[in-house]
């Protein structure tokens, strides 16, 4: 497929997409997209769950049954590797943005992502394991 | 001949001929306004040590005289021929054909991205001109005393005095081939955004003024939400620049420099 | 383009991101990790937000996260190259968006802590 196209103006972001152009610069660009719009979501999905306090016990007690069901928990690992993902690329970002390790972005991008490897992991474990 | 020594000679020969010419494959983007754009292949035979560029002129040379396709100096220096091999954005002038050549023995050939198509490879960089143009970007640095951040009297063995009053012209690092608005993933998304090439030329002419009413109006470009704001470094703009013109970092430091007049420290 | 607009949006989406890397931390590791069994139930609840500086933290949270989250959904927007007109509406609906999200979560807070105390006097 290609996606320069000129009858694919309108939706130009598709142009994303065309994965023979890939590098990591890309990879972290995609990945914070996603997890950003993944994170904007759980936390309206969040704040409306958290409307089940206001019923007392009889409200919320049931439902951190449910939460505690190994589906929900998986949810969980996911949420962390979002929350791991964003944040830690986000401090690429930022302290790019404000000029320190421009030469080294690419390699504090990689350390930071097995940062968060590891952190998933242990985060997976302490969630599985209780 | 017997039939060990000719077939011998011909491995030998074989050999030989690969090491003078390749039988390539080159699938070419080809596209005409109102016209359905598609893919078209030709078989093309090169020299050992061709790049893209030679091969796209023999398609021309031999296949298709129709073919749109831009260049100039052969080396890098005009800009004016990137397009995009295998998906990814190249000067074909100095890409050699070898470092193309998998067992397929093809190459993709497509124009760049995020411009609007003209034909075939040739696609419409007015906005990047107009872009350099409204950063002021010039072909020469006028006076230059420093060089890749090191003053050029300690980097030449040369006296810092005679440096000072001998006028050092250097060309500009970039030479406007598009390539880093391409490969930007924040230009394929929105052609309001200011762009690697056109922030980085703000830098370069921030750098060369001292003049406070140019210093702002230079400031004012980049301080905006189409301007170094947009940017959500992916830094394939450095990646790809084939000149080191470095955008992205050009990008960080006016970010540095908007920052500091806002709050007023620094500089 | 539209040079006099000034444009902090970046600079915030960092601080708050700062804010956001300890304050996300401390409820994140709080409510699923320390808590036993991943997630507390009401009573734990109640217990955890008995301390003040956990009230602080929280609303801290809500604030940071809410304009965090909705600078990066104006970027995102933004990106696509919209008109002038849409650019101005995206950034009403948003900011509108961000002040009912907020009101919403002190009111969240507010009667949850209600709800509690009315609780611990009727079960006294």
């Amino acid at each position: 497929m290609n996606l320069s196209l000129p009858e694919n103006k309108k939706i130009r972001f598709l142009r994303w997409f065309d994965f023979r152009s890939w590098r990591l610069g890309m990879l972290a660009y995609i990945l914070n997209r996603v997890t950003a719009i993944g994170l904007v979501l759980y936390l309206y999905i969040h704040l409306a769950v958290l409307s089940m306090l206001t019923g007392g016990p009889a409200q919320w007690d049931p439902f951190v049954a449910l939460a505690r069901s190994p589906m929900f928990l998986a949810l969980d690992v996911l949420l962390l590797a979002g929350m791991l993902i964003h944040g830690l690329n986000g401090v690429r970002v930022a302290l790019t943005g404000f000029g320190i390790g421009v030469r080294a972005q690419k390699p504090m991008f990689v350390a930071l992502m097995l940062v968060g490897a590891v952190l998933l992991l242990a985060g997976a474990l302490k969630i599985f394991m209780e | 001949m017997q039939g060990g020594t000719r077939k011998k000679f011909v491995q030998l020969a074989r050999c030989a001929n690969t090491l003078m010419a390749f039988d390539i494959t080159l699938r070419m983007f080809r596209y005409r306004p109102g016209q359905a754009a598609h893919f078209e292949t030709y078989a093309v035979t090169v020299p050992d040590a061709a790049n893209v560029l030679d091969a796209i002129e023999q398609v021309w040379d031999k296949h298709d005289r129709d073919l749109m396709f831009r260049h100039a100096c052969h080396h890098a220096s005009c800009g004016t021929c990137a397009v995009r091999v295998n998906g990814r954005e190249v000067l074909p002038c100095i890409a050699p054909v070898k470092n193309y050549l998998d067992g397929a023995k093809a190459l993709t050939i497509e124009p760049l991205r995020n411009f609007s198509m003209v034909g075939d490879l040739l696609v419409d960089v007015a906005p990047l001109l107009q872009r350099q143009e409204t950063a002021g970007l010039v072909i020469t640095r006028p006076v230059e005393n420093h060089l890749d951040g090191k003053p050029i009297a300690s980097a030449q063995g040369l006296d810092p005095e005679s440096v000072e009053t001998v006028p050092f012209n250097r060309f500009e690092d970039c030479i406007e081939c598009g390539i880093c608005l391409s490969a930007c993933p924040t230009m394929a998304a929105s052609t309001k955004f200011f762009g690697p090439a056109g922030l980085a030329a703000l830098k370069s002419q921030l750098d060369k003024t001292t003049d406070p009413t140019e210093r702002a109006r230079l400031l004012d470009l980049a301080d905006d939400e189409q301007g170094v704001w947009r940017c959500h470094s992916a830094w394939e703009c450095t990646e790809t620049c084939p000149q080191n013109v470095r955008p992205a970092e050009a990008i960080m430091a006016l970010r540095q420099a908007i920052l500091a007049r806002k709050f007023g420290f620094g500089k | 383009m539209n040079p006099k607009r000034s444009t902090l949006g970046w600079f915030w989406q960092s601080v708050t991101g700062l804010a956001l890397l300890l304050l996300l931390g401390v409820h994140f590791v709080a409510h699923h990790f320390i808590a036993a069994g991943g997630l507390r139930d009401f009573n734990q609840v109640m217990a955890y937000l008995s301390n003040p500086i956990i009230i602080a933290l929280e609303l801290g949270f809500l604030v940071s996260v809410t304009i965090h989250a909705l600078l990066g959904v104006r970027s995102i927007l933004f990106d696509l190259g919209l008109d002038a007109r849409w650019e101005k509406n995206v950034t009403w609906a948003l900011t509108a968006l961000g002040a009912l999200t907020l009101a919403y979560g002190v009111w969240l807070l507010y009667t949850i802590l209600q709800t509690g105390s009315a609780l611990a006097m009727w079960t006294r």
